[in-house]
């Protein structure tokens, strides 16, 4: 199944956006400001909701013409592009996703067209897969881990470093009772909230071709 | 605009191509897929943490009813969606020295693609085709692809480690904990900010 690699599935969905003359601005203008202020750390919505490794949302305006002897041609609606990158079973997560930031989505998809809302779980999913194209081909590095466990091991691979680099030559008995110590307080440790790890940084225009 | 956060860049593409050309491709990725040999030169650029080619017909797009108008196009179209780790000119600097030929399978189907070397036209072409992300999401925004394999490679060796400890006597736990020790050597690399590219 080309959606999925290993556990990870590859959601890609496309809603096209209300074409409205009246409206001002208009919905996609709606949709860019609402997402430009949006945090992209642990109080993002995709943070709140579980099971998203990485997801991002784009307005596109149009298909893009590559000039001549091509043939121009252009897109009657502006699309919503939601490309996922989550944990397991679709429904699972589209419902997850209802369930834990209902008022977000009803923010953004608000502006497309058809949209339920989020109150009605099964109306807000058969939606989603109303607007979902197959992805084709899909690629994921590392595929048969769950988010809380890739989570959980960024976290233990940080104190593994720091444990060896505070414990060496140590004698053996002592050394064991440090260890038996450590993986003991690892263990107790709460998993790292996703989107919490990142660095402070605002700046985050990133021009296209640096 | 924000194609990047911490340490990931996100890249949309979307190129035209004429529809028959659309199943070759699609025959391509049948193989892509289920021939797992094929794919070595794309694990290998262990700096791609997610992608995905999409192929949309020309009558694919999502059509909702309700006042929305039918496309009618003539093209099919491909997009791309990649999350890679790295600058922009560095990606394609790879993706072309790396997988040429691959490429090629891949987007040679599209309207006036120039070939992926030589990487000046190529450039010039992906910039063309790109689109810019509004939102972009990762959960773990300090960490690379390599950081998240290396990560479960240390997590799995200490949860070997750790479950025999208990019954080793500490020279046994010593021996055992330095052959722990250069297992994971390799694989604690600090995670943190992304350097400032410039």
């Amino acid at each position: 199944m080309p959606n999925k690699s290993g556990n990870v599935y590859g959601l890609t969905i496309l809603s096209p956006i209300i074409d409205d003359e009246k409206a001002t601005p208009s919905h996609d203008l709606q949709i860019r400001s609402y997402l430009a202020k949006l945090s992209t750390r642990e109080d993002s919505p995709f943070a709140l909701a579980p099971g998203t490794h990485l997801a991002r949302l784009v307005v596109m305006d149009d298909v893009i013409y590559v000039g001549m002897p091509a043939c121009e041609e252009h897109l009657k609606s502006k699309y919503l592009v939601f490309e996922s990158n989550c944990d397991g079973d679709l429904d699972n997560y589209l419902s997850g996703l209802a369930a834990s930031v209902p008022e977000h989505l009803d923010a953004i998809w608000k502006h497309c067209v058809g949209y339920p809302g989020a109150g009605n779980r099964q109306a807000f999913i058969d939606y989603m897969k109303a607007c979902q194209i197959e992805t084709t081909f899909f690629f994921a590095a590392v595929n048969d881990k769950s988010l809380p466990e890739t989570l959980r091991a960024l976290q233990t691979q940080t104190a593994v470093a720091d444990f060896i680099a505070t414990h060496q030559g140590m004698e053996p008995s002592a050394l064991q009772r440090e260890f038996t110590r450590f993986v003991t307080h690892l263990k107790s440790l709460p998993i790292p909230r996703p989107g919490s790890m990142g660095p402070h940084r605002y700046i985050k225009t990133g021009g296209r071709n640096e | 605009m924000s194609n990047i956060n911490g340490k990931v860049y996100a890249m949309n593409a979307i190129t035209p191509m004429k529809p028959w050309k659309t199943w070759i491709l699609r025959v391509f990725f049948f193989l892509l897929g289920h021939i797992k040999p094929m794919q070595k030169d794309l694990v290998d650029l262990s700096f791609i943490e997610f992608a995905r080619w999409v192929v949309l017909p020309r009558n694919g797009f999502p059509f909702l009813g309700k006042g929305q108008s039918q496309e009618d196009l003539k093209y099919d179209y491909l997009l791309f969606f990649s999350n890679f780790n790295g600058t922009w000119n560095q990606y394609i600097d790879a993706f072309s020295a790396v997988l040429s030929k691959g490429l090629n399978l891949v987007w040679r189907w599209s309207e006036k693609f120039p070939g992926s070397v030589p990487v000046t036209l190529f450039k010039e072409y992906i910039a063309r085709v790109q689109f810019d992300t509004d939102y972009y999401y990762t959960a773990y925004p300090h960490a690379t692809a390599n950081d998240v394999k290396s990560a479960h490679i240390v997590q799995s060796s200490l949860d070997c480690l750790s479950q025999a400890a208990e019954h080793y006597n500490p020279q046994q736990f010593a021996d055992a904990y330095l052959r722990f020790v250069l297992q994971v050597q390799a694989h604690l690399g600090e995670t943190g900010e992304a350097p400032v590219a410039g």
